[in-house]
């Protein structure tokens, strides 16, 4: 008896067949789940140099061990794929219940290959697996999509699906599970390539564990816990909203596509004006938090919009990165994000890339469609999310991702694209948390909010504007993220899940792995995994050159940025070499044969050789 | 009147890593007063432009940790206030 299933979907679009198979036992002992079994398999599968929108590219949807069990924080899905924005390796997490109920369903994951000549959608129940005909899906928004697939197959049914955006081929474009986001770095954009539109399960519980009642028994004293924790607490009356006026503060929220640091009235998309319009909680399978809210606009020009969110990343993106304090227009653009299929990330920071070209008079009203950027005006960004969903005029420039939207439009406009390897930057300031920005220049999959957080930085135990003795906190909170991903828990469950013991215990209890019960066996997962995604990126020629920041980092004094005023980033260089020595990565920043083989490896040695100088 | 205060690490900094003192108040407020005085730089970090206290931080009276106490709480004689930091990243 164990919480794996032990199983995979395998479907091949091109031939419209799936089977199911094995995973490795092995590999499950080695990678866990999520998102290091997601590498394990791109590694072994994928060719290098493939084509990220060609038929051979692959997307690993994957569950972890702890997924659709009683845990807390644990029933996420892990998407992998080789980004269309970056040309690397690519991660992401979504939340919801349709992994838990792949889950029930007898498959730990699905791997999807090929290129459909139609539109298509998987549906799986007790039947079988189907691959159905999606003409009637195509075009629909995400909500449309789940709406008609729960008219077909009944109101429990449990979906995952694209947008427009993705149909299109937006390169960020997003999977969505009812009002849980998973997909930068553009899962979707592959899955839309593929004519896949969605997935659909119907199934029950429970599932089979190796030690039922211990596991129970420990799940109750967690839950008992958490009942009083007051970070769950705060996450659940707030979501990451409350973070937006402290990191205001300190700088750290950029603003005017990282021009600046201060927004004046930021109050007004601040934690309790967020609040003020919340109508309930939403989350994941299982979970007692809830984080997500549920927020309703009343009156104005965007009266009745509602959105799950927008939590920090996009009161960023949509809010402050525009100078927007219209909290009508925030709400409004999340949801139409969300209904399109697009990362509000990418989106937000794109957008805001075109507004600074704009000031700039890089680009014109005539590039504009008429259209004037000015900052602080929310209008030209909801028209601007749906050109580039529609992929229409300026909208199918930036629907590019602004690496490549800057090499099309030339005039210097590269020096204003806020990207690492091609994924836009969060929202975060690297030059007002150092440690920030040395994982956003290190992250395999580009600049992530979510490859790893410097919480002594952030939590003000360190000091975030020092550039020296940041490579080992980079690097470790970076495995950290790994093992939580294969996990997979969620990145809040320090406060609203269980800590490293008891993820062990609750490890060892669901699958009957032994290996489990350490937690320095779980920590080398993560940097196995970890390891070999930068070994992925280095066969398609990645290294040391890409693992930098923006040039306005390095060489543009921060303005109005409370602490963090006139800061520069200046010794990337140094913390990459503290970063790839605790790693034990060459200075070229590729895994060396040693670490290879103490990662159990060994396999990867020979590719590497190829490209180490 | 005394007043027990337990500070977050990231506070603990501005008093040379104490990590509680005692201060005397009618309300969290005033305590809020003594606590800038005595280390300097902590209603800088705890509230924000407008004198309200960042939601990033959490103040709580005694084991009652299951609902934050605002500024204009009262205090008592022997009461203890635990402030807790949520800044974490997300």
């Amino acid at each position: 008896m164990s919480s794996y299933n032990g199983k995979l979907i395998r479907l091949n679009l091109t031939t419209g067949k799936s089977q199911v198979e094995e995973i490795p036992r092995q590999w499950l002992k080695d990678f866990l789940g999520g998102r290091g079994l997601g590498v394990k398999y791109l590694y072994e599968e994928l060719k290098p140099g493939v084509e990220p929108l060609s038929a051979e590219n692959k997307v690993i949807m994957m569950m972890g061990p702890l997924g659709a069990t009683t845990a807390m924080s644990v029933s996420r899905m892990a998407l992998a794929t080789k980004s269309p924005l970056t040309g690397a390796v690519s991660k992401s997490i979504m939340g919801g219940s349709f992994g838990a109920f792949l889950k029930f369903a007898g498959y730990d994951g699905i791997i999807v290959e090929g290129e459909s000549a139609k539109p298509v959608y998987l549906h799986i129940d007790k039947e079988g697996i189907h691959l159905l005909d999606a003409a009637d899906l195509w075009g629909l928004d995400t909500q449309q999509t789940h709406q008609r697939l729960r008219e077909k197959h009944g109101k429990s049914t449990q979906v995952a699906c694209i947008g427009p955006a993705g149909e299109k081929l937006v390169r960020y474009s997003v999977l969505i599970s009812d009002l849980r986001v998973g997909g930068r770095t553009g899962v979707g954009t592959v899955l839309g390539a593929k004519k896949i539109k969605a997935f659909a399960v119907n199934s029950s519980g429970p599932l089979s564990l190796h030690d039922a009642d211990g596991f129970k028994k420990l799940t109750k004293e967690i839950i008992e816990g958490l009942k009083t924790s007051p970070g769950r607490i705060k996450m659940s009356d707030f979501g990451t909203s409350y973070l937006t006026l402290s990191l205001e503060k300190d700088g750290i929220f950029p603003i005017k596509n990282f021009q600046e640091g201060h927004l004046e009235g930021v109050e007004k998309i601040g934690d309790e004006a967020l609040a003020s319009i919340k109508i309930k909680n939403d989350g994941c399978y299982g979970c007692m938090t809830k984080c997500g809210q549920v927020r309703k606009v009343t009156g104005g020009t965007y009266d009745g919009a509602v959105s799950e969110g927008p939590d920090y990343e996009t009161i960023w993106s949509l809010g402050g990165n525009l100078a927007n304090t219209d909290i009508g227009a925030l709400i409004a653009a999340d949801s139409l994000c969300d209904k399109l299929g697009l990362d509000t990330v990418s989106a937000g920071n794109s957008i805001g890339f075109a507004y600074e070209l704009y000031q700039r008079g890089i680009i014109t009203r005539e590039d504009t469609d008429g259209l004037e950027l000015n900052w602080g005006d929310p209008a030209p960004m909801m028209t601007l999310i749906q050109k580039i969903s529609d992929r229409e005029g300026l909208g199918k420039l930036l629907g590019e991702g602004t690496k490549r939207a800057a090499a099309q439009i030339g005039k210097g406009a590269e020096d204003y694209a806020m990207q690492v390897k091609g994924l836009e930057l969060p929202g975060y300031e690297p030059r007002a948390v150092k440690g920030y920005g040395l994982i956003f220049a290190t992250s395999n999959v580009g600049a992530h909010h979510m490859y790893g957080r410097p919480r002594a930085e952030l939590a003000g135990k360190k000091d975030k504007l020092t550039e020296v003795d940041k490579g080992k906190d980079a690097a470790d909170a970076e495995i950290l993220q790994a093992t939580q991903d294969t996990v997979i828990q969620c990145a809040f469950s320090p406060v609203t899940g269980f800590n490293a013991q008891q993820r062990s215990e609750l490890l060892v209890m669901a699958t009957g792995f032994k290996e489990f019960a350490d937690p320095a066996y779980l920590d080398k997962v993560g940097e196995r995994t970890l390891c070999l995604e930068r070994c992925f990126n280095v066969r398609e020629g990645f290294d040391r050159k890409d693992d930098t920041l923006p040039k306005r980092m390095r060489t543009e004094p921060l303005k109005d940025a409370g602490p963090a005023t006139g800061q520069t980033f200046k010794n990337l260089d140094g913390l990459l070499d503290e970063y790839y020595d605790v790693l034990g990565y060459t200075r070229q920043g590729i895994p060396s044969e040693a670490k290879l083989k103490e990662l159990g490896l060994d396999s990867v040695v020979a590719d590497m050789k190829k490209f180490s100088k | 009147m005394s007043v027990r205060v337990k500070l977050p690490p990231a506070l603990q900094e501005l008093g040379g890593g104490v990590e509680t003192l005692e201060v005397s108040g009618r309300t969290v407020a005033e305590c809020l007063e003594e606590l800038e005085a005595r280390l300097p730089g902590i209603k800088e970090v705890l509230l924000d432009r407008q004198g309200k206290l960042l939601r990033a931080f959490g103040i709580y009276l005694n084991e009652n940790v299951l609902r934050p106490i605002e500024l204009d709480t009262t205090v008592r004689d022997g009461d203890e206030i635990v402030i807790l930091n949520f800044l974490m990243g997300g």
